[in-house]
């Protein structure tokens, strides 16, 4: 039987929840993407135990470390003693000074140690976040929009931290708005709307899918089937078929085909087309 | 054994909160005030019973009054403490630098065992009843409060229920001193009375069962 580090099966609530199901191994980074409001917060809150589902199990194979999207520290501890606050609840004496060492190299807040949380930029606090969150030695990790809103470096800097917590055997159920990071970390993203699971599958597969890009010279009062309309000309996803085929679709439409590119679909396209398709 | 170590948790950061933000100045300015008092007239009992209300109120604005220290507490039940070790441990971080501060007035205008027992007891009840008021309503709240406590804290009920054609206003004032922390009651646990601090004890464990009821609340309720 597989090992698994966090499950849930058929959570439904608090609202918008509805029969959402996942099954998160250890040293796996699962991507929630959705719009504002599709759950994303609520099912990482549901998974840390902070929410009860209204009806569904969850489980974890161990303590949950939660990092909030908009993380607030009690302002007036630095950096150091917001971790030693945390620790005291884990460890005591030498043993809580060794969490609050390992938890500051984590997410590389040593030289910022005795920096007051209320004086942290967003980019501090999301390591604060990071930081506490795998104070312990905790084995799942559920982090929301910790590595959204960062400028490239510092979201660099933090996906290769959380990549080095997961080589160790971390899970990470990762809700974020960039997609980049999730590109770059994610082994399987799920697609929430309204509560609801609407796509799912492995990155690799997911970017795998390809697009056929076809210029015209006038775009056409109504797209063949299967093609929709962009400002340069038509573009259909090439799901199962050739592009000789594809464009010979257009052909048989009497388009005057100018140029065409295949193209693999970036992550935001599959998400916009979940989003789309589930209407 | 673990919860005691959670209440620490809470209570250890008081130490930063005294030095660092403007109660430590708030507690030395309120003693300042009392002493003065005390030595223009205010009995020594008055001044711990001020000192212990007074000191515990402002205690409970500083340890969770500010927005983001009540934002701060979903982080905090993110790890393995409870909502009643998060409420008593900011209690205990309310009533210690009052009941210091009531110590030290009661040494500075004439030290009596009873006056100075009275304002520990008195710090204790009116911790648990500022501490649910912050939750709920920050330190807008707190103010209220002190003002309350500082003006007509001593004043007992039938002062306001003798008037002639108490108005509701008037009855609502009188209950509210009959049943809350009303400092005038606490004057009696200095001649030793039991039903006094029966009651201080009263509204301190009530003060903490409330507030922790407001920081589950505050973190989502934690799943069993």
């Amino acid at each position: 039987m597989t090992d698994y580090a966090l499950t849930l099966h058929e959570v439904c609530g608090p609202q918008p929840l509805d029969a959402v199901s996942l099954a998160l191994l250890p040293g796996e980074i699962i991507g929630i993407i959705g719009p504002a409001g599709a759950g994303k917060t609520t099912l990482l809150k549901v998974a840390a135990g902070l929410v009860r589902p209204g009806r569904g199990t969850v489980w974890r194979s161990g303590a949950a470390g939660y990092a909030p999207e908009a993380p607030v520290f009690p302002p007036a501890l630095t950096v150091r003693e917001v971790l030693g606050y945390y620790a005291r609840f884990h460890a005591i004496g030498a043993m809580r000074r060794v969490l609050v060492h390992d938890a500051l190299e984590i997410a590389g807040l040593a030289p910022i140690a005795n920096a007051r949380a209320a004086a942290l930029g967003r980019v501090d606090l999301q390591r604060l976040a990071l930081a506490q969150a795998s104070l312990g030695g905790r084995q799942v990790l559920l982090l929301d929009e910790t590595l959204s809103g960062l400028d490239p470096l510092a979201r660099r800097d933090l996906c290769t931290r959380v990549a080095h917590l997961v080589a160790t055997g971390v899970a990470v159920l990762l809700a974020a708005r960039d997609l980049s990071a999730l590109e770059r970390l994610a082994s399987r993203v799920l697609v929430l709307r309204a509560g609801r699971v609407v796509r799912a599958g492995s990155v690799a597969a997911l970017l795998a899918e390809r697009v056929l890009e076809v210029f015209l010279d006038h775009p056409p009062p109504e797209p063949p089937p299967g093609f929709r309309v962009t400002a340069a000309g038509l573009e259909a996803p090439l799901a199962g078929r050739t592009p000789e085929a594809a464009l010979a679709l257009c052909r048989a439409h009497r388009l005057a085909v100018r140029a065409s590119r295949v193209r693999v679909k970036s992550l935001e396209e599959i998400v916009l087309d979940a989003h789309d398709a589930s209407r | 054994m673990h919860f005691l170590r959670c209440v620490f948790a809470e209570w250890a950061l008081v130490r930063p909160r005294l030095v660092r933000t403007r109660f430590g100045l708030c507690l030395l300015l309120l003693g300042v005030a009392l002493v003065w008092l005390g030595h223009h007239g205010a009995d020594p009992l008055a001044v711990a019973l001020h000192a212990g209300a007074l000191g515990s109120v402002v205690g409970a604005a500083f340890a969770i009054g500010s927005a983001a220290d009540r934002a701060a507490l979903v982080i905090a039940l993110g790890h393995p403490t409870t909502p009643l070790a998060v409420a008593t441990g900011r209690w205990l971080a309310a009533v210690l630098p009052a009941a210091g501060l009531a110590v030290a007035c009661s040494l500075a205008v004439g030290w009596q065992t009873p006056s100075a027992v009275a304002g520990l007891v008195a710090a204790s009840a009116v911790a648990g009843c500022a501490l649910t008021a912050v939750l709920l309503a920050g330190s807008g709240a707190a103010l209220a409060l002190f003002i309350c406590m500082a003006l007509a804290g001593a004043v007992p009920p039938e002062a306001f229920v003798s008037i002639a054609d108490p108005g509701a206003v008037r009855v609502a004032v009188a209950s509210a001193l009959e049943l809350g922390p009303a400092l005038w009651r606490y004057r009696e646990v200095a001649t030793g009375s039991a039903g006094a601090v029966l009651h201080a004890a009263a509204w301190a464990a009530l003060g903490i069962v409330l507030a922790s009821g407001l920081v589950r609340r505050r973190g989502g309720a934690r799943a069993p």
